[in-house]
């Protein structure tokens, strides 16, 4: 019981990913279950982190020993071991599938790219799974400048690691984009730190004022997390560079990659910047948000190809996150940022598990065309039954952890009387159903002339099974993680009740 | 007045160069004023009373960079594809044809939004306080419990250790990035190299080393440390590299990976020490503290080193490479 | 208007002037230059800042935060290159569609 309570496990959480990366690197022959190894004790870090939380309250780590402004701080609350937590579960599953998907490697280098994927792929990852634990826990300005690089890079790398000629120039363009956004967020810290001499966040709460250097430094680090989180108009990078990847990459940019800038975004707005937004600012996001779910849902329906289906329609799903700005700064409580958060963890579940099913199909089928997968859901039962429930969680039909997020969106919306907001999240709803509909109908129209006889392993077939199974019991055992979400004391400060009229 | 003429010089030649280098046709030049942007960068951080960064600029924004620029401008043909690229682009309308009103509108548009970013930032920049101390005082209260006495040091390998533990991640990352792309063709040298170059690299190497090593143990108490070494030393390997003086593609494929992981192996191992025994990540005990941070800089010196020049040679040493008449510049 | 100020609104322009070479020009070696140019912009707001200490004395926080950016802006620009040299056509080798 002590060592629960004592042993820094957040620190741990953020360390040992990385040195996983390292291992992975260093011994290609073990890497796949090296990652399999630290991805375990990476998890379970987590969880006694979680159990931590739950006795001791939110908890703050001095890196060095030195104390804010000269150090470097950690902070974990709800809202933080929440995101660590579905990045474990969602990372390890993912894991799984792709020990798998990716043929086993040899010792020594050749030129073949399926080789070079299948060694880079696994320290790749842990890198970027370390990045995610450090920017989830990171209290730091600054600090979140490098994790969000280190994300970034391996993002892209990942992103390239087929090889094919889209995949490269998509991988391009999106390195681009997380150039742009990272400088466009170091210029906001500049700012910052020559206005009030502070990088931690909550000195900085405390400190920040409206003025132009604020409201300047506030837009450049919005505009640069929105680049990267794909808010409409910035999305177009996404739909390529997330349908051209490998399907375990897919997985993991769609449903963490894009969640962790976000994770800034709402942490910023609402925790360190309440005194800084005004109405048209926040506005402005939310309009942006509807028009990426009204927009990405019919390109989606559009798409001829399942994953640039599958992408669009995460650019549709992050849309809905971006409500949460209008939602709360009109008075929506609990149920406008849980919603938005729950929904951003739910969604993580049902996307890796479209994508991993995806994988699976292109596989057996050797295509995506959509118009030409009649009767692969006889081939393939378990993985159409995990399309089908993702697809539910998707749609927002209870039971399911997309249910509970929007519902609480909508509630917020009706609370706070912005009708616009509750046409747009009925819309949103209507539109996912067109193409979570075109998503499943061709695969399960009997075919008895084609035949797909290419071998599929079992443990991916599970893996995305299971990711979707989670989706669902989202719904039906809400009331774990809604507490979690709640003891995130950040966003209750004072500065956001001001705010509220 | 003098002073703020020749602050007011320097501001306008920097503006002057990045619009040249970004304007400029040939793409040979255009990296060649990048250079000296670089040079002309570093001229401003030493005015600035910011030696350690005057010296990492020199060395790697300018002189590391450019190699690698030179190199792939090589690798792409001097005036071949890779100079007209279009695909890829990250505006959404690179794809329309150059004259339609889409496109007219765009860049329009684009203009605005640039000059109200423009407008805005210098906006911010005006009002910023005259003076501000930052976080000076409070570095320099906890100097004595650093274990050196360069303040730059101070902050990037003990108070703020931890970004720089990232930091050395981000190279090896790259690193490895890099290499998941796969190789690419290697012609560093066109013309077999001279005996000037030869003879030049011979007598320059060894003298790098020995710079390498002052920067590294000088750190602790005056500009220099593990970057600007290490920066001076991978200078010396891509010497060796253009010279074809074979020493480092000799060197067995573990062997440079063990190397090239090495920096960022010590740093979260020395994280991971002292996380179990004090409970915090990197809380070195202030007696110890520059004992620790020499051992950190030290394996971080040559995994930096070995990393730039890994990345300028494309993530891998080529073994056995032809004699350079016979390769064909473009494969 | 004080020398730091100066600086700073040189970076401030750099940042600028970058963006818009980045965002309008089709070369991507270019691009990689512009990226470079912003991100010089981005260091000379920081180092600017960091010498308005009225002590006379900088401060040392900027100047570790512009190292950290510098290399970090390498690994960026090496990998952007290699991409942009796989990307070429015919330039892959034992490439395998």
């Amino acid at each position: 019981m002590s060592l629960i309570l004592t042993v820094p496990w957040m620190a741990w959480s953020i360390l040992l990913p990385l040195g996983g990366a390292v291992a992975t690197f260093l011994s290609r022959r073990y890497a796949s279950r090296l990652t399999l190894l630290f991805g375990m004790a990476t998890a379970v870090c987590v969880g006694a982190l979680g159990w931590q939380l739950a006795l001791k309250g939110p908890q703050r780590h001095h890196i060095g020993g030195w104390q804010v402004p000269v150090g470097i701080d950690l902070y974990a609350d709800g809202l933080a071991v929440l995101m660590l937590a579905v990045t474990a579960l969602v990372g390890l599953l993912i894991s799984f599938y792709a020990t798998a998907y990716f043929p086993k490697a040899g010792q020594e280098e050749t030129g073949d790219q399926n080789v070079a994927s299948s060694v880079y792929f696994w320290p790749l990852w842990l890198f970027l799974w370390g990045a995610l634990n450090a920017l989830f826990l990171s209290a730091d300005l600054f600090n979140i400048y490098v994790t969000l690089e280190l994300l970034g890079l391996s993002a892209v790398a990942l992103s390239g690691l087929s090889g094919k000629a889209e995949a490269l120039s998509a991988a391009m363009r999106y390195l681009f984009v997380s150039m742009i956004g990272s400088l466009s967020y170091l210029l906001g810290v500049a700012l910052l730190y020559n206005m009030y001499g502070v990088l931690d966040l909550g000195l900085l709460a405390s400190e920040v004022r409206p003025g132009p250097t604020s409201q300047a430094a506030l837009a450049l680090i919005t505009v640069g997390l929105a680049l990267k989180t794909a808010l409409f108009p910035f999305h177009f990078w996404l739909p390529p560079a997330h349908a051209n990847a490998p399907a375990p990459v897919s997985a993991l940019l769609s449903a963490l990659v894009v969640k962790a800038s976000f994770y800034l975004l709402l942490r910023l707005w609402l925790g360190v910047f309440p005194t800084v937004i005004n109405t048209t600012a926040v506005d402005l996001l939310g309009f942006l948000g509807a028009l990426a779910i009204i927009w990405g849902s019919i390109q989606a329906f559009r798409q001829r190809r399942l994953k640039l289906l599958v992408a669009y329609s995460t650019v549709a799903q992050l849309g809905y996150l971006f409500l949460v700005f209008p939602l709360v700064l009109r008075g929506g409580d609990f149920t406008a940022w849980g919603g938005s958060a729950y929904l951003a963890v739910s969604h993580a579940f049902a996307k890796a598990s479209i994508f991993l099913a995806s994988g699976i199909i292109m596989h057996v089928a050797g295509h995506d065309r959509i118009d030409e997968l009649a009767g692969i859901g006889q081939r393939l039962p378990v993985t159409m039954f995990a399309l089908a429930l993702a697809g539910v969680s998707l749609l927002g039909l209870p039971p399911s952890g997309g249910f509970i997020a929007k519902w609480m969106l909508l509630n917020a919306a009706l609370i706070t009387g912005q009708w616009w907001l509750v046409a747009v999240i009925i819309l949103g709803g209507l539109l996912a159903a067109g193409y979570v509909f075109r998503m499943l109908a061709h695969s399960f129209t009997p075919a008895t002339w084609i035949s797909f006889e290419q071998p599929v392993a079992r443990r991916m077939e599970w893996s995305a099974f299971a990711l979707a199974a989670v989706a669902i019991a989202l719904g039906l055992v809400a009331e774990p993680p809604l507490t979690l979400l709640q003891s995130s004391t950040s966003f209750a400060g004072p500065g956001l009740r001001e705010m509220i009229p | 007045m003098i002073e703020f003429a020749m602050d007011i010089t320097l501001v306008i030649s920097l503006l002057w160069l990045a619009w040249l280098l970004l304007a400029a046709q040939d793409m040979f030049k255009a990296i060649i004023l990048f250079i000296i942007f670089g040079l002309f960068m570093a001229l401003v951080w030493a005015r600035l009373n910011a030696p350690d960064v005057a010296l990492a600029e020199a060395a790697i924004g300018s002189g590391l960079s450019g190699a690698l620029l030179l190199a792939s401008l090589r690798r792409s043909g001097e005036s071949g594809a890779g100079n007209e690229q279009r695909a890829g682009g990250l505006e959404p309308g690179s794809g329309i044809t150059p004259g339609s009103a889409t496109l007219n509108i765009t860049h329009r548009l684009l203009t605005v939004l640039i000059i109200g970013l423009a407008g805005t930032l210098v906006w911010a920049a005006w009002v910023m306080p005259p003076q501000h101390s930052g976080l000076t005082e409070q570095v320099t209260a906890r100097m004595q419990r650093s274990g050196v006495s360069n303040p730059v040091t101070a902050v990037l390998l003990n108070f703020r250790g931890y970004d720089t533990l990232l930091e050395i991640g981000v190279l090896l990352l790259a690193l490895i990035c890099v290499r998941s792309l796969g190789a690419l063709p290697q012609f560093l040298t066109l013309r077999p190299p001279g005996m000037v170059l030869m003879a030049f690299t011979r007598l320059l190497v060894p003298f790098m080393v020995l710079v390498a090593g002052y920067l590294l143990w000088a750190g602790a108490h005056a500009p220099g440390g593990a970057f600007q070494g290490g920066a001076v030393l991978a200078a010396a390997g891509v010497l060796l590299l253009l010279a074809d003086i074979g020493l480092l593609q000799s060197c067995p494929e573990r062997l440079l990976r063990a190397l090239a992981a090495l920096g960022f192996t010590v740093f979260l191992l020395v994280a991971s020490m002292m996380l179990q025994a004090s409970g915090q990540i990197l809380n070195y005990t202030p007696a110890r503290a520059g004992a620790w941070i020499l051992l950190i800089e030290s394996a971080a010196l040559i995994s930096i080193a070995l990393i730039l020049v890994l990345l300028f040679s494309g993530g891998r040493f080529e073994k056995g490479r032809v004699p350079a008449q016979e390769r064909d510049p473009v494969q | 208007m004080s020398n730091a100020h100066l600086y700073m609104l040189g970076g401030v322009c750099l940042f600028t002037l970058g963006t818009y070479a980045l965002l309008t020009k089709t070369q991507l070696l270019r691009k990689i230059l512009a990226a470079n140019v912003m991100g010089s912009g981005v260091f000379l707001v920081l180092i600017a800042g960091a010498y308005r200490s009225p002590s006379g004395l900088p401060d040392p926080v900027p100047h570790a935060m512009v190292l950290t950016g510098i290399v970090v802006a390498i690994s960026m620009t090496a990998l952007a290159l290699v991409l942009l040299g796989r990307m070429v056509p015919g330039s892959r080798k034992g490439d395998k569609e």
